[in-house]
Formats: C-alpha cells, sequence, structure tokens
C-alpha cells in the first residue's frame, strides 16, 4: 500500500495473471471481489467489515488460511475499503465471523477447488490424487513435482463466481482455525510502524478543525443548521498560516498550514450563535424517557397476564434505569480527505464504509463513484463514534480550499458530539404465585436511539434535522426464562439525545432488568438464585453453562443476602447474571452465551463498590482463534464493569457537560477486578458473534452481587459512591456547612460610587488639584550615560519589574497597552518607551521623576495609582536617574496606548490630588542601623523600586494600600491574590529566607508551589537582578515573620501532607464529583509525582478565596521549566498545566474546588463564594 | 501564539531542527514535523497518556510539553524504544502477550511501562497498577497489558544479565524465564 491506498478493484480486474473469486462474475468488472490469488502465490481477501479493535483481520486471515491450506502468513486482509472491498454493510452486532465471513470462507473453498482442478488438468494427476499443503499442490504418489499457487493462474485472469456447492473443509481437520493465532498488527502497533487514520499524511496536507455549535450532542430539532448569526473572521486575523474559515449553515471550520494553528484558530475564531433550545433533564432520565412520544411494538403476549398479575400473591413492580453512557474512544476521531476534479479520497476510521460513501456523495453532491474510501485503523470505537462525522468534515474543508485537509476532533467534541449509547427506561410487573413461582412477567422498554446522522449533513442543511425511529430497543428484550405469562413491549421512540448504538445496544439494559428482576424474585421466594433460574432456563446449553459456571466459580446456594458477611468497613458479596445476546432486528439472532458471578466488596463508610473477582462462562460455538475469543471476553468485563460502576453523561440542559476523563471516569487498573474466563469448547458448533456477549450479564451480576453484600438493591447506574452511601445512609447527609471566610476582598466591600466622590471632593478642597506641566525636550542621545548608569537603570527597571504591566499587547518592551480592570474601571498601562509622541521620549528627567514620586504625569495631569508610585517615592535618586537613562535608551515605540477612561466620577483626575493628599507619603527610604546591610538592601528592593506591596497589600475603599497590619498581608491584583509575605501568610509551611529566595530566583518553592500569573512574569523580570539583591529582599520578606518563625518547615510539610492523606475519604465525601474530576483530570500529576509538590503544600489552596486555583484551572500554568530557563535555573518538570476554560463547566470546576480545598487544606474553613469567584477571575484579562 | 523560532531537538538520539511557536504541543511537533507516529493525541489534557515520550527517562505527556520548555532534554518516542528488528524489552513483553486491542493507548502502556522499570527494576503488582492508573484503555485489554508489564520485569531483568556478562544467556534465550 502505497500512499496509504490500496490497490483498487479495477487493478485486480485487470491484472494478467490472477485468480479471482467473485461475488458474480456475470456483472463483469462491478462484481465485488472476495478472494485474489496472484503471481507471488499470496492470496488478498476482502472483506466489507472493518476491524474495530478486535482482531477480526486475524480471524479473518484464518478463515481463508485453512480454507485455503495456505500458510497463514500468505493471506493479506484488505477490510472496508469501497474502491475494492464488497458492500457487507456496517460493522455492527457481532455478525463479522457470523456473517460477512461465511462468503469469504465460500470464496475461499472455491478458489480451492479451482486450483486443485487446474492442477490436475496441468500434470494429468486424477484430482483425488492431489494434495495441497501450505500453499503447494503435490500428488500423493511422491511424483518429483509440485505446483504453487503462482505457478497455477501465471499467464491467464480467471474470474469465478462463488461457488455454493464448493466443498468446505470438514470442522475436524481444521489446524488454523482454532488455535491461537498472534494478531497480525501488533509488533507494528507496539513500536509505532503502524498507520492508524491519525497517522496518515498525504503530500500537500494541511490541517483542519471545526467549530461545533453550542447545542451539544443534539442532533433535531428546527434549531439545527439554523443558529449560526455570524463569524468574526477579524478574530482571528492576527494568526498567520490560516488557509480558510470556512461556513456552510451551522458548519464552521478553519484550515491552516500547521497544527497548531488551526487549534489557534478554531479557538479563537469569534462565533456567535442563537441560543440552543432546553431539553428535559438527561440525568435522571426516567422522566424524559417516559415523556418522549412513543410507539408501543408488542413482541411477545402469552398466557393471561393480566389475570396472573391480579392474582400475585406477592406483585413487585420494578422500574430500572440506565444511564445515556459514551462510547468514549480513546483516540478522538480523525480523517483525511483530498478533493479534486478526479474525485473525493477519504481516509477514513469508520464503521460502515459504504453507507459513509453514500451520505458524503449526498453531502457533496458527488456520485458514489466517484468517492473512495481508505478506511483506515482508528481508536476502538464499540459503536458508532464520531468517525463518520469528522470524514465528512475534511471532506467540506478539503473541497473548500481545494487540498488535502486532515481534520482532528478535539477530546472536547468526540464526548460532546458522539451519539450516545442511550439511556433506557425497563418496567417490570410481575410478582410471585402461591408457590413462590414467577407469577407473571409484564416487561416494557423504552429506548431512544437513532442512527445519528451524520453531522455535517445536517448542520449544512443537506437533511432535514428531523428525529427518527429505529426499533433497536428489542435485543434481548424477550427474557431467557419460560414465565407462563409473559408480555414484552418495546415503546420505540425517537432519541432525545445524539445517540446510536453502543456494545451490547439495548440487551445489555434489558438483561439488567431481566437478571435483577429473577434475582428479586428468587430472593422474596426465598431460593438460591442460581436454583431458581435453573427452574425456568430449558435451553440446554444455557443449562450447560450456567451449571459450568457455578462449579468454576464455586457457588455455594443461599437463599438470603449477607451471607458472606464482611471484615472491617466492608460488606462481601455476590452475584450471579445469565444472558445469550440476541442481536439484529427482532426476532433476532444469538450471539454467544455468557453468565458471570461477580464478587463485590462495598465499604460502608465511603459507598465505594469494589468488583474484585468476575468469573465469566462463555459459549461461543466454534473459536476461531481462541486468545482472540478471551481478550474479546477481559475486554467486555473491564469495559462493562466501567459502565456500571462509574460511566454516566453528564447534560445541562442545553448541552453535553461531559468532556474530559474527569467528568467521564473510565475504569482504572488499580480497580480491574481479578477475572477468571470459562471458554466451554464447541469446535463443533457454528461460531458465534463474540463481541459483546460478556457485557450483556455485567450490570445485573454486579446489582445482584451488591444486593448479595448489603440487602439494597439498585435499580439504575451507575454505582457510584455517593448513590451507594445515601442508599446505606437512608438519606444523603449533607456536606457540613463550613464558616463564611472573614476576609473580603477590597472591591467586594460594595463601593459606593456616591460616598466615594463626597470623601474625594471633601479632600480635593484641601489639596490643589491642578500641577502645571513640563515642557517637552529632545529625546536625550544615548552616549550621554556611561555603561555603568544604563547598568544600573537595566536592573533597577528588572527590581521594578517594570516591563510586566508596561509590555506590549504582542510583546514589544515597554510599548504599553495593557488593561488592568480595577474596581473603578479599566486602567490601560501607558507606553513608557522613549519614542517623543506616544512615549516618554519628550520627557525632561524632573518630569519622568515627577511621575515616579508624585504620580502625575509630564502635562500635569494625575495618574491613577495602577501605577505604584506611592512606593516610587521613597527610591534613591541615582536608581531613578539610572532608570530615566536606561529607558531612553530602548527602542521606541510609535504606538499610542489606549487610553484610561474611568467611568464618572472616577473619571475626574483632579480628585487624585486629594487622594495623594490622604495616601501619598513622599519620604525615602530610611536606613535601618540596627539591621545589617543586607537586610536594608532587601527592604530597600521591596519597598521601594519591587513595590510588592502595590499587588500585596489589601486596598481601601479609595483603592490605596492599607497601612499597619494589613501591610504585605496580601491583596489583589489582576484577577490574582496576591498572598500575604508575613506571618499571615496562610500556607501550611512557614516562609524563611531560603524558600523566599527560591521563589524569587527560579519560580518555585518546594514547600509553596510555583509563581503563575503575573508572578510568574515579575520573577521573570527579574532574573537580571544579582543573587545578592534577590537574597537580600528574601531576607527582609523573612523578617516580616520574625517572632512567628515556623518551627521546623519540613515537619510543617510532612504534617501537611499526612493530613491531605487522611483527608481523602472526607473530601470524597463532601465532593463526589469533585474527587472524580481530579482523579481523572489532575491526579496524574498532582499525585505520587516526585517532581511536582503535593497540593498540601500550595499556598493557593489555603488561601481565603479560590481566586487563583480557580486562575490555574481556567488559563492553566506554564511548565516550571520555561520559567527556570528564563531564570537560568534547572527544573525538571516540562509538563504545563493544561488550561480546562472549554472543558470543565462552571459546576464541575466548582465540585473540583471543593474537593481540592476538602482534601489539601482540610484545617480551612470551605470556600463558600467560589461562584463570585469565578465571576471576578473569568472577568479578568490576564 | 508567539512567533515561530528554530529549535534543535533531541529525539530518539538524533538531533532535529524545528521551527515552530514555542507553545506549540511537543506531540504536534512530533507527529507533524517528524514524522513520528508513536506519540498518539487523545485529549490534549495530560489525561489519557495516549501521548506518552521518555524525556530524559521519565514518561511525560507530549500533549503537555511547550516545545520552548524541552531544551536540550533528552526525548524517547516509541520508535526509538525498539525497531522491530531490535525489540526493547517492554515492546517485545507487550507483543508476546499480545497486549493491544485497538492498540491506540498502546504507545502509552509502553512508555509508561518503561519508565517504571527505569526507577524501578523490580515493581511488584501494586506499583504496575499505580505506574498505568493514568494511561486509559476503552477496550478493556487492562489484563493483557499487565500481563505484559509483568513479563517485561522478567525480561527486562534477563536483559540486564545478558549485558553484565559476556557468556550470559541472550535476550531471547530469557524469553523462556517465567515472568
Amino acid at each position: 500500500m502505497t500512499d496509504h491506498r490500496q490497490t483498487p478493484k479495477s487493478a485486480y480486474m485487470s491484472s494478467g495473471d490472477m485468480l479471482l473469486i467473485v461475488n458474480d462474475a456475470l456483472l463483469g468488472d462491478a462484481a465485488e471481489l472476495y478472494i485474489a490469488v496472484g503471481l507471488d502465490s499470496r492470496v488478498t481477501a476482502f472483506n466489507g467489515h472493518v476491524d474495530l479493535g478486535t482482531g477480526i483481520r486475524t480471524s479473518l486471515a484464518q478463515i481463508v488460511a485453512e480454507e485455503l491450506n495456505v500458510p497463514f502468513e500468505h493471506v493479506d486482509m484488505v477490510l472496508g475499503t469501497t474502491s475494492v472491498a464488497p458492500n457487507q454493510g456496517a460493522t455492527i452486532a457481532s455478525e463479522t465471523i457470523q456473517i460477512t465471513a461465511l462468503p469469504l470462507r465460500q470464496a475461499a473453498a472455491t478458489a480451492r477447488q479451482h486450483l486443485l482442478a487446474m492442477a490436475a488438468e496441468k500434470v494429468g494427476v486424477p484430482l483425488d490424487r492431489l494434495r495441497l499443503e501450505d500453499g503447494i499442490i503435490r500428488a500423493d504418489g511422491g511424483e518429483n513435482w509440485q505446483l504453487s499457487f503462482g505457478d497455477i493462474v501465471a499467464g491467464s485472469h480467471v474470474r469465478l463466481s462463488i461457488d455454493s456447492h464448493a466443498a468446505l473443509k470438514p470442522a475436524s481437520d481444521y489446524t488454523l482455525v482454532g488455535s491461537s493465532r498472534p494478531r497480525v498488527d501488533i509488533p507494528d502497533k507496539a513500536t509505532g510502524r503502524w498507520t492508524y487514520v491519525h497517522d496518515v499524511r498525504v503530500p500537500g496536507m494541511l490541517h483542519g478543525r471545526v467549530v461545533l455549535p453550542p447545542y451539544a450532542g443534539f442532533d433535531h430539532g428546527d434549531h439545527v443548521g439554523k443558529s449560526l448569526i455570524s463569524i468574526d473572521d477579524a478574530s482571528v486575523a492576527h494568526i498567520s498560516g490560516i488557509v480558510s474559515v470556512v461556513a456552510i449553515g451551522d458548519f464552521v471550520g478553519v484550515v491552516a498550514t500547521r497544527e497548531e494553528i488551526a487549534i489557534e484558530a478554531a479557538k479563537s475564531l469569534k462565533v456567535v450563535w442563537r441560543a440552543p433550545p432546553e431539553w428535559p433533564d438527561l440525568n435522571m432520565p426516567e422522566k424524559a424517557l417516559r415523556a418522549n412520544p412513543s410507539t408501543p411494538r408488542k413482541l411477545a403476549d402469552r398466557g393471561n397476564v393480566d389475570m396472573a398479575l391480579a392474582g400475585s400473591t406477592q406483585p413487585m413492580n420494578r422500574t430500572y434505569v440506565w444511564p445515556y453512557q459514551m462510547h468514549g474512544s480513546i483516540g478522538p476521531s480523525c480523517a483525511v480527505a483530498d478533493y479534486n476534479e478526479d474525485g473525493l479520497t477519504v481516509w477514513s476510521g469508520t464503521q460502515n464504509p459504504f453507507p459513509m460513501r453514500r451520505d458524503l456523495a449526498l453531502l457533496l453532491d458527488m456520485p458514489e463513484e466517484m468517492i473512495r474510501v481508505e478506511r483506515m485503523e482508528a481508536a476502538g470505537c464499540y459503536g458508532r463514534n464520531c468517525a463518520d462525522d469528522v470524514t465528512a468534515d475534511a471532506a467540506l474543508l478539503s473541497r473548500a480550499v481545494k487540498a488535502p485537509v486532515r481534520v482532528q476532533l478535539t477530546r472536547e467534541q468526540e464526548h460532546a458530539w458522539e451519539p450516545k449509547g442511550a439511556a433506557q427506561i425497563m418496567d417490570v410487573r410481575g410478582g410471585l404465585d402461591l408457590e413462590g413461582g414467577p407469577s407473571a412477567y409484564d416487561f416494557e422498554t423504552r429506548y431512544p436511539s437513532n442512527l445519528a446522522p451524520t453531522l455535517p449533513l445536517i448542520l449544512t442543511g443537506k437533511v432535514p434535522p428531523v428525529s427518527d425511529v429505529v426499533q433497536m430497543g428489542d435485543r434481548t428484550a424477550i427474557p431467557p426464562y419460560a414465565y407462563g405469562n409473559l408480555r414484552v413491549t418495546v415503546h420505540d421512540m425517537p432519541p432525545i439525545a445524539r445517540a446510536s448504538w453502543f456494545r451490547g445496544v439495548s440487551a445489555m439494559p434489558n438483561t439488567f432488568a431481566h437478571e435483577c428482576y429473577v434475582d428479586e424474585l428468587a430472593a422474596a421466594a426465598g431460593v438460591d438464585p442460581v436454583e431458581y433460574r435453573l427452574r425456568y432456563l430449558h435451553d440446554p446449553r444455557a443449562v450447560d453453562l450456567v451449571n459450568a459456571l457455578t462449579e468454576r466459580a464455586k457457588w455455594v446456594p443461599h437463599t438470603t443476602w449477607g451471607t458472606l458477611g464482611g471484615e472491617g468497613d466492608l460488606f462481601y458479596g455476590r452475584g450471579f447474571a445469565y444472558a445469550v445476546y440476541v442481536h439484529g432486528p427482532f426476532p433476532g439472532k444469538a450471539a454467544a452465551w455468557a453468565a458471570w458471578v461477580a464478587d463485590v466488596a462495598v465499604n460502608k463508610k465511603t459507598g465505594e463498590i469494589a468488583v474484585t473477582k468476575v468469573t465469566c462462562a462463555q459459549d461461543s460455538g466454534m473459536m476461531i482463534n481462541p486468545d482472540g475469543v478471551r481478550h474479546q471476553i477481559h475486554g467486555n468485563i473491564i469495559q462493562s464493569t466501567s459502565r456500571v460502576l462509574k460511566e454516566k453523561v453528564e447534560f445541562s440542559s442545553t448541552a453535553v457537560q461531559s468532556k474530559e476523563w474527569g467528568g467521564y471516569p473510565l475504569i482504572t487498573f488499580p480497580e480491574v477486578p481479578a477475572i477468571d474466563v470459562l471458554m466451554v469448547p464447541r469446535q463443533d458448533e457454528p461460531p458465534l458473534g463474540v463481541g459483546e456477549s460478556a457485557s450483556v450479564p455485567s450490570a445485573s451480576a454486579i446489582a445482584n452481587a451488591v444486593y448479595d453484600a448489603t440487602g439494597i438493591r439498585f435499580r439504575e447506574l451507575p454505582l457510584t459512591p455517593e448513590l451507594v452511601l445515601a442508599a446505606l445512609n437512608g438519606k444523603m447527609d449533607e456536606p457540613p456547612a463550613a464558616p463564611p471566610a472573614k476576609k473580603r476582598n477590597w472591591w467586594s466591600i460594595g463601593l459606593s460610587a456616591v460616598g466615594a466622590v463626597a470623601a474625594l471632593s471633601g479632600i480635593v478642597t484641601m489639596a490643589s488639584p491642578w500641577r502645571p506641566a513640563i515642557g517637552t525636550i529632545q529625546r536625550p542621545n544615548a552616549d550621554v550615560y556611561s555603561t555603568a548608569t544604563i547598568e544600573r537603570g537595566r536592573l533597577a527597571a528588572a527590581a521594578g519589574a517594570c516591563n510586566v504591566c508596561h509590555v506590549g499587547n504582542d510583546g514589544t518592551p515597554f510599548a504599553g497597552g495593557r488593561r488592568f480592570d480595577t474596581p473603578f474601571g479599566a486602567v490601560y498601562a501607558t507606553n513608557i518607551s522613549p519614542d517623543a509622541q506616544s512615549g516618554i521620549g519628550a520627557w525632561s528627567y524632573p518630569a519622568f521623576e515627577r511621575a515616579m514620586r508624585a504620580g502625575v504625569s509630564r502635562d500635569g495631569h494625575h495618574l491613577y495609582p495602577a501605577h505604584p508610585y506611592t512606593s516610587f517615592a521613597g527610591a534613591d535618586d541615582a536608581d531613578l536617574q539610572a532608570l530615566y537613562a536606561y529607558m531612553m535608551t530602548q527602542a521606541p515605540v510609535d504606538e499610542k496606548a489606549p487610553e484610561t477612561k474611568l467611568k464618572f466620577p472616577y473619571s475626574i483626575r483632579a480628585m487624585m490630588a486629594g487622594w495623594n493628599a490622604l495616601f501619598l507619603k513622599a519620604e525615602p527610604f530610611q536606613y535601618v542601623e540596627t539591621r545589617n546591610a543586607t537586610w536594608n538592601r532587601g527592604a530597600y528592593l521591596v519597598e521601594t523600586l519591587g513595590h510588592c506591596s502595590a499587588c500585596h497589600t489589601d486596598r481601601n475603599l479609595l483603592g490605596a494600600e492599607k497601612s499597619g497590619s494589613a501591610r504585605l498581608s496580601g491583596g489583589f491584583a489582576d484577577g490574582w491574590e496576591a498572598p500575604a509575605l508575613n506571618a499571615f501568610a496562610k500556607g501550611p509551611v512557614g516562609w524563611t529566607a531560603d524558600a523566599f529566595y527560591d521563589y524569587l530566583r527560579t519560580g518555585h518553592a518546594r514547600d509553596h508551589g510555583s509563581a503563575v500569573g503575573p508572578m510568574a512574569h515579575v520573577v521573570e523580570a527579574m532574573q537580571p537582578l544579582p543573587d545578592s539583591d534577590i537574597r537580600a529582599m528574601a531576607s527582609y520578606l523573612a523578617s516580616l515573620n520574625e517572632g512567628k518563625e515556623p518551627a521546623d518547615p519540613s515537619a510543617q510539610s510532612e504534617a501537611a501532607i499526612a493530613a491531605s492523606d487522611e483527608a481523602k475519604v472526607s473530601a470524597a465525601l463532601i465532593s463526589p464529583k469533585g474527587e472524580r474530576i481530579f482523579n481523572g483530570a489532575c491526579a496524574t500529576c498532582h499525585t505520587g509525582n516526585t517532581i511536582l509538590s503535593s497540593l498540601a503544600l500550595n499556598s493557593n489552596l489555603h488561601a481565603v478565596t479560590p481566586d487563583n486555583l480557580l486562575q490555574a484551572i481556567l488559563n492553566g500554568v506554564e511548565a516550571p521549566a520555561i520559567l527556570a530557563q528564563t531564570t537560568g535555573r534547572e527544573a525538571p518538570e516540562v509538563m504545563s498545566m493544561p488550561a480546562f476554560r472549554e472543558t470543565l463547566n462552571e459546576s464541575q470546576i466548582k465540585d473540583l474546588a471543593d474537593y481540592l480545598r476538602a482534601r489539601f487544606a482540610p484545617d480551612k474553613p470551605a470556600w463558600t463564594e467560589t461562584t463570585k469567584a469565578m465571576e471576578r477571575v473569568t472577568a479578568a484579562s490576564y | 501564539m508567539t512567533l515561530p523560532v528554530c529549535f534543535s531537538l533531541n529525539v530518539n538520539d538524533a538531533v532535529e531542527s524545528v521551527e515552530a511557536s514555542p507553545e506549540t504541543p511537543l506531540l504536534y511537533i512530533l507527529r507533524n514535523d517528524l514524522s513520528l507516529n508513536g506519540p498518539k493525541y487523545g485529549c490534549g489534557l495530560g489525561e489519557c497518556g495516549a501521548c506518552a515520550i521518555l524525556v530524559d527517562g521519565r514518561a511525560v505527556r507530549s500533549c503537555t510539553v511547550p516545545l520552548g520548555a524541552i531544551g536540550t532534554r533528552r526525548i524517547t518516542t516509541l520508535e526509538g524504544l525498539g525497531t522491530p528488528e531490535y525489540l526493547h524489552p517492554v515492546q517485545e513483553a507487550f507483543i508476546d502477550e499480545a497486549a493491544a486491542q485497538c492498540g491506540y493507548c498502546l504507545n502509552g502502556m509502553i512508555i509508561a511501562t518503561a519508565a517504571l522499570l527505569n526507577r524501578n527494576a523490580n515493581p511488584d503488582e501494586d506499583a504496575i497498577r499505580e505506574a498505568l492508573r493514568h494511561h486509559l484503555c476503552r477496550c478493556g485489554t487492562h489484563m493483557e497489558i499487565l500481563a505484559a508489564a509483568r513479563r517485561a520485569v522478567a525480561y527486562a531483568k534477563a536483559e540486564r544479565t545478558y549485558r553484565s556478562t559476556p557468556d550470559g544467556v541472550s535476550p531471547k534465550a530469557a524469553k523462556e524465564v517465567s515472568p
């Protein structure tokens, strides 16, 4: 395969030396190809079904090699590619081996029959004397000749129809089929050589991303395709490398030269959408499903159900609820499309190459024959994921830019938009009769799924976004037990959320009801649950299977729950369930039989359920590749255990909210149960599908085991700790309310404008509001300053971190323009580059000094105290002069920064005169004789040039730094909390001089965390300062703690970590969802990692408000290594913390913050104003 | 996104030059500029582990590593761990246990196991499960992956023995050692 393209059928059809087996040779070149034997004696076999990660490629090759008596290695399988494989529909319902492999096997038999006949003719030996072994034909008399397949096909093109009479090899002669061949694909996959669809690269390929509408995960309704209001192309004008922005209806995509540019463009593109419509609550789907219009379809009605129900001695009516779940492919869908004048080629991980080709033809108004689907492997999907959607996305974008385009969906898009496994509601009405038998079984099931039309078809308006109804709720709807009075009704209904088949389709939920209910009957009748089932189970293979399993699992009959007891906080239990998975349109076809014994431990303190062991027996008929079957059974057990214990899609009223693995957790390695698999040998029976069967009994087996452990029946999933705990406690305890935090942000103290004006105007009368302008000068020449002066100025600028605030929005030094949101309005940093027009190039030193010390601009207007002149006022003349010199030698930037325009009354700058009279103390720095020179140097840097107090001191109503004990006791700046630098610091470990030094020098202190947000840039800006200055600042800052020094930092840190370990359980009880998000999204780096310190030491978790934590979660944190590089230090951690702004919603972040606080700062009160903090943080511009 | 800058990277024992914005996640550089298919995009959030690579022998998630943070550190991808002809013991163990269904997560599983062996030559079952805790597999291949990790411990031990004694057993022969 070159260029990731399979050889097309036409090449086989026109090849001179070739034996082809086709469906019907009379169709000529239009015939469908099954087997090709070439000159090299290799066999290429074609199947319309694809490998979804189950290893079917290997099993099909085994079938072909077996039937043709060729070495396994001589067979190549081509799966699904439309240019050559037969159209066998979508790869669904475990039917590849059971159904689509049948013509392939017959084709192989046809080929064998023909090759032997040709050999007989060629060498003149009767057919019955010929032997075919290992792909070589010989006579059994030991003659000295042999023929390979190549020898026979040489020189002729032979095309034969599949001969349905060609003799199949008897199963008793099988050597390859039934043996565990190693998977052919794994060596390449384990070494990075395999080409998944994600790895397809074609010459000239561009990268695309789509921007999806806000009705995430809902695909029907009038709004679909009509919600786009506008796209602001200017929002991405600054990004170079964008090739195109494409919009058709609600389909929006971007194409760029590089992937990261496409990502940036999709993120930055401003798209305005209509508000999405509201849907009923799908988090508790029962009500919504009952209200969904439906059509009842009766599948069975025997005996007299109504009469039997009326006569039940113990009526038992039950409802079982299945949640929406995700297929959850680990690799979000991806595709490459190449649209050109010759047609369209797509490389796709589709499950349905042929149906998808039809959709693409419709979408692009082109004949199907001009479309070629190269089917590539993708991440396992276990049903429909977004593979078809993304293929159509790529096709639209490729058509728009006339070049090959690769589109990769994001994790968030795949989570939100994949067609979900549908929720389902099962009602059972029944009960016990006088003898304790089942009086009746009246079963109703509601399943709102559909075929999930390929998304771009409806987004572009090509097909109307109407919800169709398919009859898919009936899988395994008939219970396996011989209930005398039986009625089964399926309520066919349209989808609510976008949904499609998911492993076990409706059979898994239906069996959840069947197998829990029979357990409930057994319990009510006081009979062992297995014995009770066997009374009504008459299928001999099922009975054999159940008996084999109970023997293997050493099942001990019992008539009541609780017989396994428990220890400590644990209750033990064991549950049984059985199912034969009946798939396909009703009445359907049976796949493999499967039965489970599940062992569980239920923790009564935490509500956690551990599935400790699963013993599973399966009757698969003939197993083509027993190891392959075993792996499928393992996979089904683990995946379904995950679904039962953990998985449920969360919705808002308009969209899917589970957009990453913390909000939609999967089972992890430590939770994987021990598994014992019993494969019933049935090699003489026809093969059965094994892709789904072992999942089907899972939910009921586990729920039955939990009942056995606790006596509590759970009839809804997933069995989360909070659900279990609530049932164990009879009711859910509310998490204890924490006392409100005392400290408030300086702006949250409802500043009354009127009051402020009154206060200020009173002062205005006392101080002259007007200052004279100072005349302009020619910008001084750089050579008037000595190198030493400029250097001193550079260090002063570093100490003052001037460029952190005055940097241009595009990174240009000192260009100004950064916006600061203050309670009084937005303040913009000015251009302080030496440009005469836009900057300070025309300022004399006196004008500069006045601005620095007195907060008055050259032209006489007052500056707002966002400019920390109150600190600079104390700076040395020499430093300010050197700073002036340094600034004058910088590159001028001729660009005006936006003017600060506060709202009335703050717009009256003259009022600042009064403010200054109150708060500006223009005193030079005082050397403290009782302290050493280092301390004094540190004090000078911290208190004047460094202006640490500007951020780290709380401000009063008028925005002035508070004095006294508030000084350096923490403040707010730029949407971040600037923590206390003195004894009021909230972290569990006291600050020492060494810790301050580490933090200021490297941006990281082991016991406190990393500098992020504005502080990271301050650390970066201070990089030019000599170590001695950093040491001096550290020494001074540490002295603020004098008298309250930490006893022993390492003991404090150990204690904090120990406390957080201890708080694990209580924190999970306070915020179970937060715990899951932490485990799924955060814990990979924030636990057990030797490089990052524990969050228990991070100041932000101990702060009074969660602002900094929220900043980090929303916006991410740069890799410490980046900061370390700028400070010239080593920091091994190269990973950055990703931003979760687009991924987690507000309530998820709140749950997470609650958990983090409870877990890592267990001695601190819970945060009560997280929502307000979120508003502040999201409004902040930093 | 800031302007592209030239970087020189040490990848799989070769020096590679790339030009891209320093914020670009390393994953895209490895995949798109260096055509390496081992690391896979799974979530972009450091959650699933599909994009894992070794940096100075430690497993990191390349989707969260900015190009600008990597400096001169040594990067090893699945391709650099071993080749089909000269397999790394962990790769060999995963192949021998057929520890993949779709195989999309396989890169992360192998890299995490290799990193585990780098820091702990004798991990027990708990240590193995803990090392793989934050690597997600949807196919439920966990049993085979755990078996492969156990087998990898034995292979790696055998290889060390082979290397340390000139006439010791070959890694191939050592495969007979039961893990």
